[in-house]
């Protein structure tokens, strides 16, 4: 039996890309959220009422896209 | 059969006081960093932590199947060799915690099931290809090394996202972050690690018949048991560590905290799902590595990394010594339960005697093994 065939590559793959996308992803998402939300706050103060609008929708965007990947991931993780 | 009921009741126990051990053990890796970032407040930390454990171990049972499918042949198990694994595994997490060495609980636990099992049945009962190699061996080298990569990857980009921000509600935002981050990383813990537990009470069960061999998942109450023993060695575990925290965990700001736990718990968690039984404790210090190489190289404890890797290359063979000799032992003394109390006896003695000499040892120096 060769050392290729007793490992289960398409789960350990499934793991490596999995974490990748997960880690790396829901933290970046993170990271917008608090770019998004403080600078529609240093933006609003300043006036520029647009440009904040722009960067809540950001911050709002990267927070939807953090909580949808954690429910995803306990839904498929429960499955 | 009234002898055997006696040795699966104390065989169970023992698993639960592993499982309350693992939960003691892992708590600092768990709430370190974000009681080290001020991202909760200790108390708060710990028994957050503590909860989630407990959630976590329902989420799924596939490491559970390993552990009672893959490693060893559930048909040639029997509740001596269990008995004889966990004893291996509490015996080398007792030594390993005496000297300060970082260590597995779940490699302890493997290598000591492993080894009890080599001395009863031989080298046939046991999965050493497809099981060993291809469910532990090779998933406990890739989660550190993923969960470093993951780990510095995600800092680097969460740099350039907000570098350029005033630090003050960076700061403030990744500690809010770090509520889910580490709330995400107890779960994670609870999932993977409560499961091996379940895993090794389902072994038990299939050795006292109450379990088919061919399809050994865990009954509801073992799941519900391991759930509450993790999570009440969790909270138990944190007390020591609140009095002790200031001195022993190393600093990182709030952002390195959050991508740690982040990375740790995503690697963490596919494993799970994977089915892979692996060392949390080797994937959380990997992925706060990887926060902290990623930044400043020089930042990193390389010593302690070395040290790390050391004791995982020693927890399996010394854990499947343990379990073998201490299967060895219990054999003298027949199939029944009289090999168990005596040996449980043994054992509670030697912990009675480790622990009180640490305690003398440790007044006013902190035990190295809640870093």
């Amino acid at each position: 039996m060769s050392f290729a065939s007793i490992v289960d590559w398409d789960a350990l793959l499934t793991v490596v890309w999995a974490s990748i996308a997960a880690g790396i992803g829901v933290t970046a998402a993170y990271g917008f959220v608090i770019l998004g939300t403080t600078r529609a706050v240093d933006l609003s103060r300043e006036g520029r009422v647009g440009e904040a609008v722009l960067f809540g929708v950001v911050g709002a965007a990267g927070i939807v896209t953090v909580f949808a990947a954690i429910v995803f991931g306990i839904v498929v993780l429960s499955e | 059969m009234e002898g055997e009921l006696l040795t699966v009741i104390i065989v169970v126990a023992t698993a639960l006081a592993f499982d309350f051990t693992n939960g003691f053990h892992d708590t600092a890796n768990v709430v370190a960093t974000s009681i080290s970032t001020r991202a909760m407040a200790p108390r708060i930390a710990v028994g957050y932590a503590a909860v989630l454990n407990f959630v976590g171990a329902f989420i799924s049972l596939q490491v559970a199947a390993t552990v009672a499918s893959d490693v060893v042949d559930p048909g040639s198990i029997t509740l001596l060799v269990v008995f004889g694994g966990l004893v291996g595994a509490i015996a080398w997490n007792l030594i390993t915690w005496y000297f300060g060495l970082p260590s597995s609980s779940s490699h302890a636990l493997i290598g000591g099931i492993v080894g009890a099992m080599l001395v009863a049945e031989g080298p046939d009962a046991i999965f050493f290809g497809e099981g060993i190699v291809g469910k532990v061996m090779v998933p406990a080298l890739v989660a550190p090394t993923l969960a470093f990569i993951v780990g510095g990857v995600s800092i680097l980009v969460l740099y350039r996202i907000v570098g350029r921000l005033r630090p003050g509600p960076v700061s403030g935002g990744f500690r809010g972050g770090q509520v889910v981050s580490g709330g995400l990383l107890a779960l994670a813990h609870g999932t993977n690690d409560a499961q091996k537990t379940m895993g090794v009470i389902a072994l038990a069960l299939v050795a006292y018949g109450s379990l088919p061999a061919g399809d050994p998942t865990p009954p509801f109450w073992v799941v519900v048991s391991a759930a509450a023993a993790i999570a009440l060695g969790t909270y138990a575990g944190g007390w020591r560590i609140i009095k002790t925290m200031g001195s022993r965990i190393h600093k990182m700001d709030s952002a390195q905290g959050f991508a740690a736990q982040g990375a740790g718990a995503a690697v963490i968690l596919a494993s799970s799902h994977g089915g892979f039984p692996l060392s949390t404790t080797h994937t959380i210090s990997g992925a706060v590595i990887g926060s902290g190489a990623a930044k400043r190289l020089s930042a990193v404890r390389w010593g302690v990394a070395g040290n790390i890797v050391a004791a995982w290359v020693l927890t399996l063979p010394a854990a499947a010594g343990i379990g073998a000799l201490t299967y060895g032992v219990t054999r003298i003394f027949g199939t029944g339960a009289a090999g168990p109390v005596i040996v449980s006896i043994a054992i509670l003695a030697g912990s009675f005697v480790l622990f009180t000499k640490r305690a003398q040892q440790s007044v006013g120096a902190p035990a190295a093994s809640e870093a």
